[in-house]
């Protein structure tokens, strides 16, 4: 009876095999010819090619299957597929070498996954799951998915690997010379995906020779705790007369990778180029060094596409803006489906500092599994931060975890037995730094020795589960000071017993501490510098909250943990210490505390422009501007001057009623602008650039109004149509409707016609606006508008787009063709009667 | 790698149609060139083939790399050629996700990077038809001005053969869409005949042909917005492609 793969694996020298292409090119395999279809075709050759390795020495060898799937196979896949395990395994017999591992070969579907490309990520999941099913049933012993130059696509192989067989998974990747994935993954982050996904082995194939592989070997033993694969290719490709051939013999090779193997790897092998006897002569050299084990690295790390958060060496700042607690106007986005305000407080975090971001989109009212997939999707095309879902609803927490293009942060488990049982499976089989909570059926130890214990109970569950225990860093719990005023001390007790005793990672929502409290940015500050101080590996907080930023960016600079003070220095370089309290009498309290701070400046601003109560703002705006070079509303948007417009807003609406505001100036201002860019002396920029400071003017207007109902024109669909990927054009008429006062709703790009039609009916959509950029996919907006006009006759329709012209338009029945922005604001008006 | 845009392309690009834009603006256009720069992994890959030309019942068919084309537009490009090199270039994902992430809450931005990138695009296309050209003199051949898919009667779904011929997925990562789109966005296919001798230009300077082409690209939306052939419509008649010219005379500004 052969051994168990996993037994050996990591355990002993493993040699894979070499390539496949250039073998069967000497065969006679054409150009553009499918290799797969020589399983079928020409078995022999098939068996001949394994048979080679086999007899060269190759433990693992895999199964002609590259590009095996059923976008490329649509009829025959199963055969195809249970042909190249029988083929590998007639190999076996034939070589008398029954001791060799049959890997089912997974390469890449061929297409991005969205939102990069059109694949979704659950139709990829999909597809590697068809050929693991055919393959494991035909008698494969491992999975081997390789050449993956995308994180997220190497995700669902993963997933589909372990959900549709019990065969042990290796994965290699393929990095460019920087060390990147082509869709920008690093060394670090790759392996904390791949790792947390529990795959038994991973490493490096493909795109470079062995020289150049060794710096990305090197990262992968300092931070792999998984055996290491490397399969390189025999050099670089070149051309001559037309056929790839590559610049490293058998020889040389071989020398490499007896390099490669004293960097401390566990598996070798080859990739394009490389033949029987490149291999031969590896497994040779190779065997005899001496094997060394992969050790454990224990590093607590997240990722994200392209970037690897590590807790431990230094504090990390985890944002919690995006959660709707005690926020009226996220819960109101969230209601509201308004993915974009969510994005924009994310990127707001992002540039504030903050390292990871803390996701909670939890309302009672909405669907939460279905919200947390979309933001979370959402979320990772814009950002590069990892994340940290945050969520009680297991099902939401099981969807964000899985449509996540990294390791995510979990937040949170408790010491319940329920809460264990739930999301310890989760961590295990999608991986993850866990957060964990010190309470239980008996709720908050009040001392800090009853939190070590639910602690110690926590790492305790993870390794029933299997969850490596630097996957887990504690919760110490900030309680507020304001109802125990022992609370602080038992959690900085907790943070550094959990540091100390348990040699833990921990985790503070920091600001709980203040609850209840005035200047509450004043306590969480210094509670900060003391949790720190205490041990604490990641806060969660405001980065927006610049004294708590600043507190911390001091700590790093006492601590020794920034080089040089050039983080500090960065951050405040030509930046006052804060004026002494006398100096400024009254206005102390500043922009954080709301109504002190905003009665002060209503005050003042009324005083300097007594002088001119008329209606006319940008008058008043001047006078008052008349020590700084403050603009006006008018000025400021036709400058396109997003913070000055928002300012002159705010000083205007001192004197200014919010409706006489819009109507006498915002929308004056922007109809001046949007005649001079149809006229030709503004340009698209400046037209967007007014929209964008309108939108702030309108904001803080806005503000005002809150409680007052609030007019809106009328509500218009945008969409880019079906099999169309181009969506700046529309995102431009979006902005300008908006600014206009109209409520769009926005499909995104690639809409099928049914979605459009569905929405408009349930919305009761007076104008539908649709954007095409190719000729090709003109023949989905007619039948889009074919649709409407069937299902929703009542329903205008607006098109635009780069190829489209009136004829076009007309000949598709459309009800208008706006040849840019201004123009379909024109036609809304039109059907609106505004 | 620096991948200088033409400035004026951008501007172009933009809407301007022979204004420059004031400082401001050309500051801002300098900063997204910038960040674009941090983001951009340019690859490209080409392949030269044999080309056989042919006419039948009034139809030019052309053959190389395994693929059979008909494309009157194409065949007048090609004229007189023995091969064709195809190549793909790409700046890789970067733009596209510098371009997302702006759309939200800032188009002006967006729009800025959009046409900057594509200007770029058009830069590294450049090169690399600048290496091609020089390949190709080595051998005592000239080139002809590259043409993509897409381009007067050359249909788009020649990309999946182009992108199976060179392997484009897994060279440079660049991938179709159902409908034949590229992804990244910021990717460029084209053919470059080549044929003996040295100079060859009954098609004008390579240069003005070359812009004339970029006029016309596919995907660049923000050109395709603004019209540009509108006011650059002299170019217009060394192309090819000009009789089916999607931005030729849309409106009449």
């Amino acid at each position: 009876m052969k051994k168990d793969l996993r037994e050996r694996l990591g355990k002993e020298w493993l040699v894979f095999d070499g390539g496949t292409g250039s073998i069967l090119q000497s065969k006679g395999l054409k150009g553009g010819e499918l290799p797969e279809t020589w399983n079928l075709k020409r078995p022999e050759d098939i068996i001949d090619l394994h048979c080679g390795y086999l007899r060269a020495g190759c433990d693992i060898f895999n199964t002609n299957t590259f590009g095996a799937n059923s976008l490329k196979f649509p009829d025959n896949l199963e055969e195809i597929v249970t042909a190249a395990v029988e083929n590998a395994k007639e190999a076996r017999r034939r070589a008398g070498r029954e001791d060799a591992y049959v890997a089912l070969d997974l390469g890449p579907t061929g297409k991005l996954l969205e939102p990069l490309g059109d694949l979704p990520f659950e139709r990829a999941v999909e597809l590697f799951g068809e050929v693991v099913r055919y393959g494991s049933r035909a008698g494969a012993d491992l999975v081997l998915i390789e050449t993956m130059s995308d994180s997220y696509e190497a995700k669902a192989a993963v997933l589909a690997a372990k959900e549709n067989c019990d065969l042990p998974v290796c994965i290699t990747v393929t990095f460019d010379e920087k060390g990147k994935l082509l869709t920008g993954g690093s060394v670090d982050s790759t392996v904390a995906l791949l790792e947390g996904l529990r795959v038994d082995a991973l490493g490096v194939n493909c795109g470079l020779g062995p020289e150049q592989m060794i710096p990305i070997v090197k990262r992968l033993t300092e931070v792999c705790s998984v055996p290491v694969i490397v399969n390189p290719n025999a050099g670089l490709p070149r051309t001559e007369g037309g056929r790839t051939v590559y610049n490293v013999g058998p020889e040389e090779f071989a020398g490499w990778m007896e390099k490669i193997a004293e960097m401390g790897v566990q598996a070798v092998g080859g990739c394009c180029g490389t033949t029987p006897e490149h291999i031969r002569l590896t497994a040779e050299r190779v065997r005899k060094i001496p094997f060394k084990a992969q050790t454990r690295k224990n590093r607590t790390v997240v990722s994200s596409f392209s970037q690897c958060v590590e807790i431990g060496p230094r504090p990390v700042i985890i944002g919690e803006r995006i959660n709707p607690t005690g926020k009226k106007k996220f819960k109101q986005a969230l209601r509201d489906g308004d993915i974009e305000y969510i994005l924009r407080e994310g990127l707001r975090q992002e540039d504030s500092g903050a390292h990871i971001l803390d996701v909670n989109v939890g309302l009672p009212e909405i669907d939460e599994p279905a919200m947390m997939t979309d933001v979370v999707q959402k979320l990772q095309s814009v950002l590069a931060l990892p994340l940290q879902i945050d969520t009680t609803d297991a099902e939401a927490l099981e969807r964000g975890m899985r449509i996540y293009n990294g390791k995510p942060m979990v937040n949170s488990v408790g010491g319940k037995k329920e809460s264990i049982e739930t999301v310890f499976p989760l961590v295990r089989k999608y991986g993850g730094v866990l957060v964990a909570l010190v309470l239980d059926e008996d709720g908050i130890p009040s001392d800090a020795e009853g939190r070590i214990r639910i602690a110690k109970r926590i790492y305790e569950a993870a390794d029933r589960y299997g969850v490596p225990r630097e996957d887990i860093v504690i919760d110490g719990l900030a309680m507020t000071i304001s109802s125990d005023n022992k609370s602080a001390v038992v959690t900085l007790e907790t943070l550094r017993r959990v540091r100390d005793e348990l040699h833990g990672h921990t985790i503070l929502g920091v600001s709980n501490i203040s609850f209840g409290l005035p200047r509450r940015a004043l306590i969480n500050s210094h509670f900060l510098t003391m949790a720190l101080q205490n041990g604490l590996s990641a806060a969660i907080m405001n980065p927006g909250n610049e004294e708590m930023m600043e507190s911390y960016r001091a700590y790093l600079a006492l601590a020794g943990l920034d080089p040089q003070c050039m983080g500090f220095i960065e951050a405040y370089a030509g930046t006052q210490d804060r004026v002494p309290a006398a100096k400024a009498a009254g206005g102390t309290t500043g922009a954080s505390d709301g109504t002190a701070g905003s009665a002060a400046a209503g005050g003042t601003g009324a005083g300097a422009e007594g002088a001119s109560p008329g209606r006319t703002g940008e008058g008043a705006g001047r006078a008052s501007a008349a020590s700084s070079s403050a603009m006006g509303l008018t000025e400021s948007v036709v400058r396109g001057m997003a913070q000055s417009a928002a300012e002159a807003a705010r000083k205007a609406l001192a004197h200014t009623a919010a409706l006489d505001l819009i109507n006498g100036e915002l929308i004056p201002a922007l109809d001046q602008v949007g005649k001079g860019f149809e006229k030709g002396t503004v340009f698209l920029p400046q037209l967007l650039m007014s929209a964008e400071a309108a939108k702030a003017a309108f904001e803080v207007v806005k503000e005002s109004l809150q409680g007052q109902s609030q007019e809106v024109k009328g509500k218009i669909i945008l969409a880019t149509v079906k099999g169309d990927i181009h969506d700046i054009g529309k995102n431009i008429v979006k902005v300008m409707l908006e600014n206009y006062g109209y409520d769009v709703i926005d499909l995104g790009k690639d809409v099928a016609p049914e979605v459009i039609v569905e929405a408009a009916i349930r919305e009761n959509i007076a104008l539908v606006g649709l954007s095409a950029l190719m000729t090709t996919t003109v023949v989905s907006m007619e039948e889009t508008i074919r649709l409407l006009h069937e299902k929703k006759p009542d329903t205008k329709v607006v098109v635009g787009g780069a190829v489209m012209t009136q004829e076009y338009a007309d000949a598709i029945h459309a009800d208008c063709y706006a040849k840019d922005a201004m123009a379909t604001v024109h036609f809304a008006e039109k059907v609106f009667g505004g | 790698m620096v991948l200088r845009p033409d400035l004026r392309e951008i501007t172009r690009y933009l809407g301007y149609h022979g204004v420059t834009p004031d400082e401001n603006m050309m500051s801002e256009i300098e900063q997204c060139i910038g960040e674009l720069e941090n983001v951009i992994t340019p690859r490209f890959v080409y392949d030269r083939f044999d080309l056989l030309q042919k006419e039948e019942d009034g139809r030019s068919i052309l053959s190389f790399g395994g693929l059979e084309t008909e494309s009157r537009d194409l065949a007048r490009n090609l004229k007189g050629c023995t091969g064709v090199y195809i190549m793909a270039v790409t700046l890789g994902p970067g733009p596209d996700r510098l371009v997302r992430r702006a759309s939200v809450g800032k188009m002006s931005r967006a729009i800025i990077f959009q046409a900057a990138a594509a200007a770029m695009t058009e830069a590294w296309c450049d090169e690399i038809n600048e290496r091609i050209r020089a390949e190709a003199a080595k051998e005592g051949f000239c080139t002809r001005p590259r043409f993509s898919p897409g381009y007067g009667d050359l249909p788009l779904s020649m990309q999946k053969q182009i992108s199976m011929i060179l392997n484009m997925p897994k060279e440079i990562g660049v991938s179709l869409t159902e409908s034949y789109l590229m992804t990244p966005s910021k990717s460029v296919t084209a053919l470059i005949g080549i044929l003996p001798g040295a100079i060859n230009s009954d098609l004008g300077s390579p240069k003005s042909v070359e812009e004339m082409i970029a006029n016309q690209k596919p995907e660049d939306e923000i050109a395709a917005n603004q019209n540009p052939a509108n006011s650059e419509a002299g170019k217009c008649a060394n192309c090819a492609a000009a009789e089916n010219c999607p931005y030729a005379d849309k409106d009449d500004h």
